[in-house]
């Protein structure tokens, strides 16, 4: 049903240059910088994550605000590096479930990234004091979906059926 | 080095207990997804008190974020062991991969960084509260930190595609990258 499509975009230029260029500079350097945007928008969730669950209690929780650009910089790094990779090889990750869990995942994380900015970040008096349960649950299911996308992301490469329709 | 190559591959290449797991169907994906979270865990936890380090969130006092460390450490650890259920289940993919070689040169250069961190740095920076910006010295130490994990994970990342082919004649240079 979608062969038309994926017929479309793996004859676009951008997708045959993804998976034909034999330069350094093309596919590993996608794929190096997708492994670092990982580290950095799953790491610095963690190592927030951490914090919230009393991991480093002396420093000033509202500090890690400050962590937030690097964090959304890896995301973002990480959405155009990934887009760039799916359009390479769209048949790859669209006729694989794995890849709609990662996004599952993904999404799950931005969601809980999204509600412990609300509903921690929002009060100042967390400096020092407990996170309360319901911040920390938020933060260890952040921890679990970081997990799962990364669990994901890295199986894609043993359980897709069809790399191209081409 | 040839001769240490080759004398590396073949003792790595002895140990079988980890072989029947890691050429299971699921045994390689699962070391490597695990290798994929130590690594997050290392760049987000080491990376945020460099962050620190380098002027960043400068209200948190280092000692207080130090203990995030132990943390990166463990991602480390689990990094370590995955790595070498990677290295002695194939180990020529990676002693002859040039890839493999800058790799390790960047994990030895981070490693004396974080010597000369703790040896000349840490007694005078553990003590800097909130708003204290860390000397120059500390500060190239985190900016160099960042860079070297960074480094690390691209080497990594590039391994798949510095693959080594079978030698074209005698191997050259001081680290061969062929199979002999």
């Amino acid at each position: 049903m979608l062969d038309p499509f994926f017929i479309w975009l793996e004859t676009t230029a951008l997708s045959v240059w993804v998976r034909e260029a034999t330069e350094v500079y093309a596919f590993p350097s996608i794929l190096s910088l997708h492994t670092i945007g990982m580290g950095f928008v799953a790491g610095m969730s963690a190592a927030m994550n951490l914090r919230i669950l009393g991991v480093a209690a002396f420093v000033p929780l509202m500090e890690f605000k400050r962590f937030f650009p690097v964090l959304w910089a890896g995301f973002w790094l990480n959405a155009v590096s990934g887009v760039v990779l799916l359009i390479g090889y769209p048949t790859k990750a669209l006729t694989n479930p794995m890849f709609y869990l990662k996004l599952v995942f993904i999404g799950l994380g931005i969601l809980c990234l999204r509600s412990i900015r609300k509903s921690v970040f929002s009060d100042e008096d967390l400096d020092f004091q407990a996170v309360p349960r319901r911040g920390r649950l938020w933060a260890g299911a952040s921890l679990a979906c970081w997990t799962g996308a990364i669990f994901a992301g890295r199986l894609l490469a043993y359980t897709y059926s069809k790399l191209t329709t081409i | 080095m040839h001769e240490f190559q080759a004398w590396l591959w073949s003792t790595l290449g002895s140990i079988h207990i980890v072989r029947p797991f890691m050429t299971s169907a699921w045994g390689w994906p699962i070391c490597e997804s695990l290798h994929f979270v130590g690594l997050s865990m290392l760049i987000g936890c080491v990376g945020t008190f460099d962050l620190r380090l380098v002027g960043m969130a400068k209200r948190v006092p280092i000692a207080a974020m130090h203990r995030l460390i132990p943390w990166g450490i463990a991602g480390f650890v689990i990094n370590v062991i995955t790595g070498s259920m990677f290295l002695v289940t194939a180990p020529d993919q990676y002693i002859y991969n040039p890839s493999f070689h800058f790799k390790i040169l960047f994990m030895i250069i981070a490693g004396i960084n974080v010597a000369v961190f703790y040896l000349a740095a840490f007694g005078q920076v553990k003590t800097l509260g909130s708003g204290v910006q860390a000397p120059l010295f500390a500060r190239v130490i985190g900016g160099a930190s960042l860079f070297l994990w960074t480094g690390v994970i691209v080497f990594g990342r590039m391994l798949t595609f510095y693959r080594p082919n079978p030698c074209n004649g005698e191997p050259e240079g001081f680290l061969s990258v062929c199979l002999k």
